[in-house]
Order: C-alpha cells, then structure tokens, then sequence
C-alpha cells in the first residue's frame, strides 16, 4: 500500500518534471541565455580586433550624450500616454461587450477586436499608411470635399504614432478588461446608484475599483507593447520618430556598435521594469494578483 | 389616514413586449410595518420590486411615496433602498466604506459618516467589524451589512428581494427572527419579496399572494392561511390536499361534493357563495387539519378510512401518505408524535375526519389556477 502511494507519488512528480522541462528549456535557452549574453556584451569595451576589457563605457555613454537618454525618456512618455489614451478609448468598448450586449451579439463584437490581428502588424501599418499619406485616401478626399487646398500630410508626426500605437493595443486592453468586468455583479451597479450614487460615483467608487486588477494587467501589457514597439513608430514616425528601439536598432545593425546596442537593451529592460513596478505601487496592485487573474 | 400611509400602488401595469408581468396591481402599505410578496418565481414580483426602487417605470399607474409621486424620479433620488438578491456590498471596500458610501454621496461631514457608521454597526449588533473586508464576513453577517448599509440612509421604505436565499437552512431560519427584529427596532417600512412561505409567514405584518402579474389575495398570514380567498392562495400558502370534484346538494352553507374517485366531502362555501348542483368545484383540506384515529369517530362532517402507503418522516414536519380504502385515492396527513401515534407503521389501518369548516370550496376556474398538490417552489 505504501509503496504504491509512493510509487504513485513519483510518478506524479516525473509528471510535474516532464511538462515544465520544455518550459525551463525555452526559459533557459531562450530568454535567460541571451540575456545573460547581452548583459556580457554591454559590460565590454573593444580594444582591438578580438581583444575586450571590462568596462562601464556604454552605460556611461547612455547618461552623458543627452540624445540617448532623451529619447528614451520621450519613449517611456509617449508610451505612457499610448497606454493612457487605449485604456480611455478601449474602457467603453470593454464595458459594452461585458455588460450591455449578450449572447451572439457579444461574440461577434469579441470577433471583431480579433479580426485585425489575423493580418500582420506590417500589412496593418501600411494600411494606415495608405490612408493618411500625402496622396492618400483621406488627403485626396479632403481636396475633393473641398476642406483642404492641397495635399495633406499626416504621416510621421507623433499623434500619428499615436495613434498607430493605440489600434495596435486595443485588443491587449480589451480583453483583460472584458474579462474582468464579466465577473462584475450587475446587482453591484445599481446599488451604487440605489443607494444615491450618479454615474460618475458608480464609475469611480465602484467599477473602476471592481476592474483595477484587469486595468493595471491590461496596461502592463500596453505599456511593455508600445516600449518595445518597432514597426509602428518607424513607419508612421518616419526618421523623425526617435523611438528608443531604433536607438538599438541603429547600434546593432548601423554603427555595428553591439556593446553600445547591448547596454541600451538592458537599459530598456531594467528601466521599464522599473516604471512598471512604479505603476503597480501606485495602483496599489500586486504583480502576481493582477496577472492570476 | 393617507399620512399613515408610506407606500402608495395604483393600477401598476408592466409589459415585456406582449407578456403582461404587472397586471393592475393596487395596494398600500401603512408605516411601519413589514409587507411581504409571496409568489413563484415568475410571477412578477421582482418586477414589481424595480419598479418601486426605480430601475423599471411602469407601463401606467402610479408609485407614491408619503404622498409624492415617484415617476420619472431616478433610483438614486427615490426614498427607498434595496437589499439586492445577492447583497451587491461592494467587495473592495471595507465594511465601514460600504455602510458610508450611501452618507458619502449625501455629501455629510466624515466625522458624522464616521458616527452614523458606528451607530449603524451597532445596531445591528456587529459593533467591531467595520474595518474588515467583506470577504472575511460570514453569510449572516454579510446580510446584516446590507441591511445597515440601507437603514443607515433612514429610507422611508426598504425593499429586500428575497436576501436570505442563499443562505443555508439553519441560518436562514435564524434570519428570519433577526430581520424581523431589525425591523421592529428601526421602525422602517419593509417591503420583502420571496418565494417561500414561511419566510413571508413568519416576518410579515401582511402578505400579499402574487400570481401571474396579479394580488390573489393581500392580508395577515393568518388570514391567508385560514380564509384563502383563491384556490391558488389555499394551494400556495401553507400545504393542502386538493379534490376537483362536483357540487351534489347542499344543506344551508355547507357543500356536498363529490370527485371524480366518487368520494364524498362536506366543505362550508365562503367566497364563492350559491354553489348549486353540477357546479364544478375545487376543495382543499390542509394536512395538519385532519383528525386521525384508529377508531372511527362518532359521526364527522367528512369521514374517511385508509391505510398507511408510506411514512414521510420529517421529524415535527412528519407526514403520512394515507391510501383510501375504497377509492385508493391518496392524501397527506401530518403524523402526530405523540405516543400514540409515533409507532404507525406501512399498511396501518386509520380513519380520517374533519370539520366542513376546515376545508376551503372554490369554484372551478380551469386548470393553470391551481399550484400542483403539495407545491414546493423552489428558484
């Protein structure tokens, strides 16, 4: 008996051990290692050909030229802003879908946030191209309405990174959104206003709170996105765009400086981590709460 | 008179597209006192519950509050509050903030919410809890922070729409007794909504019987229970064995009647009155009010002999399942435990009687009026 609850046991642990063994692996190979090679990179200073020493250089070099640290710092901004704008802009959308419609209804909305990530990001980015470059669909029908004398431009500017940034985001928000305040009690509502509440009372004192964990989960997910974004900005911002990603982008690949790229890598990792977990302080949330959810 | 008065109804009427869940329901509650709608689910009773609280506006007919007129005022300017189903206190609040959030919307000075909160606790008699989370509260607790969540605003009137479903049996009937208490203390206007008699029974001053959108009847629970006005009310409230059956003659008010088994009752009409021979007829005979013997008693009104098919053992609530000797009809009879009785086994010989006045005669009014036998509604 007790060697078969034993026998039992292990084998529910050789279970255990096989199915996280390709988790371990690919945290391992794939997010530790290069990591920690990365981290290697950006610690040396190149000597000659072949020959490195330890050094702080390329930390240094983030801090002292001003263009580096500015562009991250405009990064982190506008990024903050993107999470702001998608949070604002894809609340009501989630509410909607939670609370207003029901049964097909409610999946074919679901369906439709979806939709637009079945095409690539870089199809997606040119569309918007499409739609707001000079001799674009929008510029072109400006002039023939008349509002406009000649050609408009409204690509590479920030509101138009902006905006790419938000479309891009809007289902990371609305799904953890949606999800969360499908949980949400509708009885919770009209209390709020059974007991004196108006709207804006419900929202604040009682929704909001209700949703926080799917607000601050949602945009920790934004955030880290539009950070980490390549495509958008470049493309709808143009060289002017001074995303912190082309920074490393123009490292590595351009002035095939991979010690310079490295430390801007790190730099963005600790650095965003760090934002978030401000975030998280000042929402009140704990990390592992608001992603059990 | 009309002062004593807290809450007014006139012909409510309520549609969902072509389904008629409030039908002209008049009714008014006086001050003070603790009304209870008894109905199945589906009969219109949460309904009427939105409408006063103000999250549905009738289709026509008027809602007065101590004499002023409630339509097309919002929920949140309405005298009245609501214990919901489910209790809706918000989870991420603490106790205190629950019971506040109602005086922090009146805009009141924090260190008066402060007062009226822990005023509010103690009253209901969980003086040390305010500073806990909702979810370290036990079920009972719970219901009592929504009630103190309300009472707190002083409503003129308090709706609860049947919070005690969800508790379990034991605490449920401990409720019963505390809500009631709560009430006489407070001195607030009780409107309670709930599907189960005995809550309705046991806590109301009045109680009105809702059935497909209408008042079958509206009085104490006495009343109800002894003088149903409708075969649905006799069938609904408190337990009841029911024969169709047909009118045979009659002696000044008392009925003979006879059912389609060919049993033969004696019932004294009272509501619907000049029943005549070959009338259809309704009969209602509660368990509890027949007479066992094992002897055959000296000429009853209404006289039966059978024997015992089944014993429905429920401790005090004990049922036996009698088995009539020349019909093989079956009825219920509730099993006294007293000595005499307590050892009746299967296949025991016992005879039935019962006074004419203690059964109810209706006239017939086609089938959907009348709940099953021994209806036990359940959500």
């Amino acid at each position: 008996m007790n060697a078969f609850s034993s026998s039992k046991a292990s084998g529910k642990k050789l279970a255990l051990f096989l199915l996280l063994t390709p988790f371990a692996l690919h945290l391992f190979f794939l997010i530790l290692l290069p990591h920690l090679e990365i981290l290697n990179i950006s610690l040396r200073e190149r000597v000659s050909y072949g020959i490195y020493k330890f050094s702080l250089m390329n930390y240094e070099a983030f801090f002292t030229e001003p263009l580096y640290w500015r562009t991250f710092l405009r990064t982190a901004v506008m990024s903050i802003l993107t999470t702001a704008i998608t949070l604002i802009v894809a609340f009501p959308v989630a509410w909607y879908i939670a609370k207003v419609v029901r049964g097909r209804t409610k999946g074919l909305l679901f369906l439709a946030c979806l939709i637009p990530f079945w095409v690539s990001e870089l199809v997606r980015t040119y569309g918007w191209m499409i739609l707001l470059r000079e001799t674009g669909v929008i510029s072109n029908l400006l002039q023939w309405a008349g509002l406009a004398v000649g050609p408009v431009e409204m690509l590479y500017n920030d509101a138009t990174v902006m905006l790419g940034l938000v479309y891009t985001s809007m289902l990371f928000m609305v799904v953890p959104l949606v999800s969360t305040l499908d949980g949400m009690d509708d009885s919770l509502v009209e209390a709020a206003y059974d007991l004196g509440g108006n709207g804006w009372n419900a929202l604040r004192e009682v929704v909001i709170p209700y949703a926080m964990p799917g607000i601050v989960s949602g945009c920790i997910v934004v955030f880290m996105l539009s950070l980490g974004n390549y495509l958008t900005p470049i493309l709808l911002g143009g060289k002017d765009s001074l995303w912190f990603t082309d920074q490393i982008f123009t490292q590595f690949i351009t002035r095939f400086n991979w010690e310079q790229g490295a430390a801007f890598g790190v730099l963005l990792l600790i650095l965003s981590s760090l934002i978030v977990w401000l975030g998280l302080k000042l929402s009140r949330q704990s990390f592992s709460e608001t992603m059990g959810r | 008179m009309t002062s004593d008065i807290d809450l007014s109804c006139t012909d409510l009427n309520k549609n969902f597209g072509s389904y008629q869940a409030v039908d002209n329901v008049s009714f008014q509650i006086p001050r003070g006192s603790f009304f209870s709608i008894l109905g199945p689910s589906g009969c219109g009773k949460t309904t009427l519950l939105r409408m006063i609280a103000g999250f549905l506006e009738p289709e026509s007919g008027g809602i007065t509050i101590k004499g002023d007129s409630m339509l097309g005022i919002p929920p949140n300017k309405r005298p009245v509050n609501m214990v919901f189903q489910h209790l809706a206190l918000f989870p991420m609040m603490s106790v205190a903030d629950n019971i506040g959030y109602g005086l922090r919307r009146r805009k009141m000075k924090a260190s008066e919410i402060k007062k009226k909160v822990a005023d509010a606790l103690e009253r209901v008699g969980l003086p040390d809890v305010g500073d806990r989370a909702i979810s370290q509260l036990s079920g009972g607790q719970k219901q009592r922070i929504a009630i103190a969540r309300c009472l707190v605003l002083e409503p003129d009137v308090l709706l609860l729409d049947e919070p005690l479903g969800a508790l379990d049996l034991k605490l449920r009937e401990h409720m019963k007794v505390e809500l009631k208490k709560l009430q006489q203390a407070f001195g607030t206007t009780f409107i309670y909504i709930t599907h189960d008699q005995s809550e309705a029974m046991v806590m109301s001053d009045q109680v009105a019987v809702m059935n497909n959108g209408r008042f079958e009847q509206v009085g104490t629970p006495q009343e109800l229970y002894y003088q149903p006005d409708t075969p649905f009310v006799a069938g609904f409230v408190g337990e009841s064995n029911h024969f169709s059956g047909q009118v045979v003659g009659r002696n000044g008010d008392v009925v003979e009647v006879k059912t389609a088994s060919g049993q033969v009752f004696h019932s004294i009409e009272r509501i619907d009155t000049n029943l005549a021979a070959g009338d259809e007829v309704e009969l209602f005979v509660r368990p509890e009010m027949i007479h066992l013997s094992f002897e055959p008693e000296n000429k009853p009104e209404n006289a039966l002999e059978g024997e015992v098919a089944n014993i429905l053992f429920d401790g005090g609530n004990s049922r036996l399942l009698i088995r009539e000797a020349t019909t093989g009809a079956e009825l219920q009879v509730v099993q006294p435990q007293t000595t005499q009785f307590r050892d009746v086994k299967a296949g025991d010989r016992l005879y039935l009687s019962w006074a004419a006045s203690q059964s109810h005669i209706f006239r017939a009014r086609g089938q959907s009026q009348t709940p099953a036998l021994m209806q036990t509604v359940e959500e």
